[in-house]
């Protein structure tokens, strides 16, 4: 079942991050911003809310239930081709790890696979967050 | 077989003689390198460009650039391209010059073909140990990278959520959902800030260890008298989880050299480990007991267990075994290499048995100390 309200046209995000305190204060930003938040704590079932909750956007965190949790999230939705018209979904990829995918492995072919629409870095500055996610779902 | 040989090696060889030239050739032809060679100086080094041999055999006295010229160029090409040196018996010491200015060997003139290919073959195989080391100075690099992005990765995540709260909240100002979470939240960052403490005194306890500040200290110790105090500790936290906890200890004497305190933070690491991921109704029991030759204790419990798969890796620095629907369960992800690291700084070894659903069973065992009228006076490790 779709998040989104087609009928307010009110947007969802999926946080898909296991700290549960970040996750509240994101959503509390999203939700006082008018949007429909949805969590998940692992890569695993943000994977199954994807599919159930078909969000306009995904914030996704990288370290999980691996190290490189995220990075396979984001490969599954965007390269797999299991998720069908969601594999368009953007994904906004935050970490507290300063360096994007591209700055990990400058020279991987793969990098291509992980990359996600943008990479933020914790804690997130909740203004330029908020424009970033405007920005995304108005495409 | 060495890997020039497996990989048809690459051989270039200088020398301005041209029976020399042929012989190389044909002696290393007839063992599988690929060969080719020049008559000067600047004709091989211009094809070592293009080549890229493995190894260079070089004469050191050609017309025109001498070998010593070429060994230095050869090197700034690729320094670690393997050169052999052929010399007569009257340039030895201009060998040895060579050997200094980083050949690898040197060839006297006349030599056997035998002699010809064991010294190529050996240079091969300096080639490839020395790729093999580079590769493993690279891989330990690489993980020694990621253990620190790791490791600051935990530490930040706590520091994370509570700037994030501080951050909403302010944004948040006077609005009217303002002061419920605003209550709510500073509860949180206690809890996380708390968290990032215990992380902060953990990761030194470990590096203390490591760094054999912590835990020299070596006297005997009766553990039938570090158990009950660490039993009586956990009973109210244990019983509010529904959980009972008890020591089981024998009315001889368990003692072992070692550091009281460092002893104590083992056991009790491993108590509070046994309630955590416990449940209620469950059973903690703590055992002692003297071995030939070692002190064996034993923490027991009927807890949630551990699976086969996270055995393996739960004394690594920061692995948190997963817990079922997600719960989480508050802890360092320190607490067992601290215990691993404790016990053998003591000489002994931590070991684990798990059963999924049924339980775990901790075993530490240390070596016990003489009791044969030894004066038990404190002696540096």
């Amino acid at each position: 079942m779709p998040a989104t309200n087609a009928h307010s046209g009110t947007k969802s995000v999926l946080i898909i991050d296991d700290d549960p305190d970040f996750t509240a204060a994101v959503r509390a930003t999203l939700e006082r911003e008018g949007y429909a938040v949805v969590e998940a704590s692992s890569g695993a079932e943000g994977l199954r809310k994807l599919r159930e909750c078909e969000p306009d956007l995904v914030v996704l965190d990288v370290m999980m239930e691996s190290s490189t949790a995220g990075y396979g999230v984001n490969e599954l939705i965007k390269h797999s081709g299991e998720y069908d018209t969601l594999g368009q979904t953007p994904v906004i990829m935050v970490s507290s790890i300063q360096e994007s995918p591209d700055d990990l492995y400058p020279r991987a072919p793969e990098v291509d696979m992980i990359r996600p629409d943008r990479y933020l870095t914790k804690p997130l500055d909740i203004q330029k967050f908020l424009e970033i996610v405007r920005k995304t779902l108005r495409r | 077989m060495t890997e020039g040989l497996e990989q048809g090696g690459s051989v270039v060889v200088i020398d301005d003689d041209y029976a020399m030239r042929l012989s190389c050739d044909q002696t290393l032809a007839k063992v599988g390198y690929r060969v080719a060679t020049f008559e000067d100086g600047a004709r091989g080094l211009e094809a070592v460009g293009e080549l890229k041999p493995g190894l260079v055999v070089v004469d050191l006295k050609m017309p025109g650039l001498s070998g010593l010229d070429v060994i230095a160029r050869l090197h700034e090409i690729d320094p670690s391209i393997i050169i052999v040196v052929i010399t007569g018996y009257a340039t030895i010491s201009t060998a040895i010059d060579a050997m200094k200015a980083g050949a690898y060997d040197f060839l006297p003139k006349p030599f056997a073909p035998d002699e010809l290919r064991l010294i190529v073959g050996r240079g091969f195989e300096r080639r490839r140990l020395q790729r093999l080391s580079q590769q493993c100075e690279i891989d330990r690099e690489l993980q020694r990278r990621r253990f620190v992005t790791f490791v600051s990765h935990q530490l930040k995540t706590p520091l994370v959520a509570v700037h994030q709260y501080l951050d909403v909240l302010r944004q948040l100002g006077d609005a009217p959902e303002a002061e419920a979470k605003r209550r709510e939240w500073l509860d949180r960052c206690l809890i996380r800030t708390d968290e990032l403490r215990r992380l902060i005194d953990d990761w030194l306890t470990l590096a203390q260890l490591e760094g054999g500040s912590l835990g020299r200290r070596r006297v005997p110790v009766d553990l039938r008298e570090v158990i009950p105090p660490i039993v009586e500790t956990y009973e109210a936290v244990a019983t509010r989880d529904g959980i009972t906890v008890a020591a089981d200890l024998p009315t001889e004497p368990c003692i072992v050299r070692g550091d009281p305190t460092c002893l104590g933070v083992l056991i009790d690491n491993l108590v509070a480990n046994a309630i955590k991921y416990n449940r209620p109704g469950g059973r903690v029991c703590v055992r002692a007991e003297q071995h030939p030759g070692e002190i064996v204790v034993e923490v027991v419990d009927t807890g949630i267990g551990i699976s086969e798969a996270a055995l393996p890796l739960l004394f690594d620095e920061f692995f948190r075994v997963a817990q079922p629907g997600g719960r989480r369960v508050e802890g360092t992800g320190l607490g067992l290499p601290i215990c691993r690291r404790i016990a053998s700084e003591h000489g002994g070894v931590i070991d684990v048995e798990s059963t999924e659903g049924v339980g775990s069973r901790f075993v530490v065992r240390l070596p016990a100390a003489r009791t044969d009228g030894v004066p038990a006076q404190e002696q540096p490790a």
